[in-house]
């Protein structure tokens, strides 16, 4: 395995899993079916990119975009964040407060979709569906991105953003706020009925869920330096929801682990398939990266079926002084 | 918001005064014109045929759904349109005709997160972290073992609530509403679904809770667990009061014995 192969796996590893922390938070934790969810992480690099890059006259001019700050690393990573936090609020606000619960995801499903088709035809604002290349990589104007010490360093920052996103993570989730997020997933009106303001939890863990998935934007887009509709397509929500139902609905460990089986093993494992010149010739052109979906779609459903909790369930919280019980 | 008054509720003063309440969904008037008055410190029931708009009325009284039109003052306060989470803060807290447990929080879990002024039941709170609020948990865990212990459920407070008996989920519920500390308790249909024994039980608690001075009002259809129970009960058929008063006096009144009370 070389440096370069390693250290992508690790930095598309420290991305899903941020990225599935944020949406276990909303989904897991709180009942939220974000399937906007790749959106928000969209807005960040987006944000990112054009905090870090030159005015789109540089290069001969040849791409077009707004911004173009030239702004320092963190910077660009911290208003990736921001921005996803900020496209919460007016989500949330129309999504969150009145629609129930099926009709907020066909919402927000129906919300990526819109999305993505604006960006692509306004190809005055973000580059359209060609995109923005040449984001230029954090600190490189200090050090050489080429280099391998470089790339290890990229695997620092995201190691540390992982830890950070993290123990935000757990604190929320090991929390009496994390508590009464749970109780709106289990039964909103009975929370309701004892003092819980649905709309507000909604909208806190909504907006929280939005910063962390804009930093792994942020980050994912310093890392491969060029950032397109093509890479947030909808579908890209349903992997990451594979992975938080594989992993375990509600643990933080269990989204960990869903990130590191599905987005980066599963697709890693289909994807040296179709680099098998024996299976990638099998069918028409095309039937294998297809069928890597169909199998994305028979894990959700096979997790569904036969382990609904994942392979971490959500754990059971045994309070200090309890009660032990000798049947169990 | 909550616009304050001068008065407070005594044994005379009612509780809860809920006025010409109208609930109507498209054309059916679920609850047409009733005015009750709930008197504070007492059991009073609520009972009448299937659809006489009883659960609506509770439903309304409690905020989850809104009225059409009325008033409804509350310990002094006119909360005709405070939301039901604010209801349920000032202490106006209801329970449901189905089981409404939360599943898959544990027993004691159920009723920590009914109970206010918990430092880290906020994002901010939380994300201080746990020293932050640590103390105020214990103090609530201390609280609601307590009440575990009064209604004889310590040895399951690690379980699961949604493996829980019908009748253990009602007493959780109960239990719930009470970590809020409510002073007025709007019950749906407690005993409802619930074995014998757990019924008794569950009559002793709401006598013990009358004695402390905590008002109820009761959905009921087991008249003679109404009987035994309420101090002043109210009779609803199609959406309307159709008569109030003691049990044996209801018992009298021929109108209301044809409507409802045959047998």
């Amino acid at each position: 395995m070389n440096t370069f192969y390693a250290v992508n796996l690790l930095v598309y590893a420290g991305v899903d899993i941020i990225a599935c922390l944020a949406l276990n938070l909303q989904f897991g934790v709180s009942g939220i079916v974000n399937f906007s969810f790749i959106v928000f992480q969209a807005v960040g690099a987006y944000t990112a990119a054009v905090l870090s890059m030159p005015p789109d006259t540089a290069n001969g001019g040849f791409q077009h975009y707004i911004g173009g700050y030239q702004l320092p690393f963190p910077i660009p990573w911290l208003g990736g964040a921001i921005a996803g936090g900020l496209l919460a609020i007016p989500v949330g606000f129309v999504v969150l407060r009145k629609l129930r619960s099926d009709y907020q995801a066909i919402a927000l499903l129906v919300l990526s979709v819109i999305a993505n088709a604006v960006i692509t035809n306004a190809d005055k604002f973000l580059g359209g569906a060609a995109g923005i290349a040449l984001v230029p990589p954090p600190l490189s104007d200090r050090i050489d991105p080429n280099t391998e010490s470089y790339q290890y360093l990229y695997v620092g920052i995201t190691a540390v953003c992982v830890v950070i996103a993290l123990v935000v993570a757990n604190r929320i989730v090991n929390s009496p706020y994390g508590r009464s997020l749970r109780a709106m997933r289990e039964r909103e009106l009975a929370a309701v009925a004892i003092g819980k303001n649905p709309v507000q939890l909604k909208m806190t863990i909504f907006i929280v869920g939005g910063l962390i998935a804009g930093l792994s934007g942020a980050i994912l887009v310093g890392f491969i330096q060029v950032w397109a509709p093509s890479v947030w397509l909808y579908p890209e929500t349903i992997i990451l929801f594979a992975a938080i139902i594989v992993g375990g609905r509600g643990n933080n460990i269990g989204a960990i682990l869903g990130a590191l089986l599905v987005p980066v093993g599963f697709e890693e494992i289909t994807r040296f398939l179709n680099n098998s010149p024996s299976i990638a010739n099998l069918g028409p052109p095309g039937l294998i990266p297809a069928l890597q979906w169909v199998a994305i779609g028979l894990l959700i459903i096979g997790f569904l079926w036969f382990r609904p909790d994942g392979v971490r369930p959500e754990s059971r919280r045994v309070f200090e002084g309890a009660p032990v019980r000798e049947d169990r | 918001m909550l616009a304050a008054t001068e008065l407070a509720p005594t044994a005379e003063r009612p509780m809860l005064v809920a006025s010409d309440i109208h609930r109507h969904f498209e054309g059916l008037h679920a609850v047409d014109g009733v005015s009750i008055d709930v008197p504070a410190g007492k059991i009073t029931g609520l009972i009448g045929p299937n659809g006489a708009g009883k659960s609506t009325l509770l439903a309304v009284l409690a905020g989850t759904l809104p009225a059409t039109s009325g008033t409804i003052v509350f310990d002094g306060k006119d909360v005709t349109g405070s939301p039901a989470y604010k209801r349920a803060r000032h202490g106006l807290v209801r329970t449901f005709q189905l089981p409404s447990e939360f599943a898959r929080l544990t027993v004691l879990e159920n009723l920590l997160v009914a109970a206010p002024k918990n430092r880290g039941d906020s994002l901010i709170g939380a994300l201080r972290g746990r020293g932050f609020w640590i103390e105020d948990e214990r103090r609530l865990v201390q609280q609601a073992r307590v009440l575990l212990k009064r209604f004889g459920m310590s040895a399951r407070e690690s379980d699961y609530a949604g493996t829980m008996s019908g009748g253990q989920k009602r007493l959780i519920e109960i239990m719930r509403a009470l970590m809020l500390g409510p002073r007025l308790l709007l019950l749906d249909e407690p005993m409802s679904g619930v074995h014998p024994k757990i019924v008794l039980e569950i009559q002793h608690y709401l006598q013990d809770l009358r004695s402390e001075g905590l008002t109820i009002l009761m959905v009921e259809h087991e008249l003679h667990m109404v009987e035994r129970l309420c101090d002043t009960v109210v009779v609803m058929a199609q959406g309307k009061v159709i008569g109030s008063g003691t049990m044996s006096s209801l018992r009298r009144q021929r109108e209301i014995v044809d409507a409802y009370l045959v047998g």
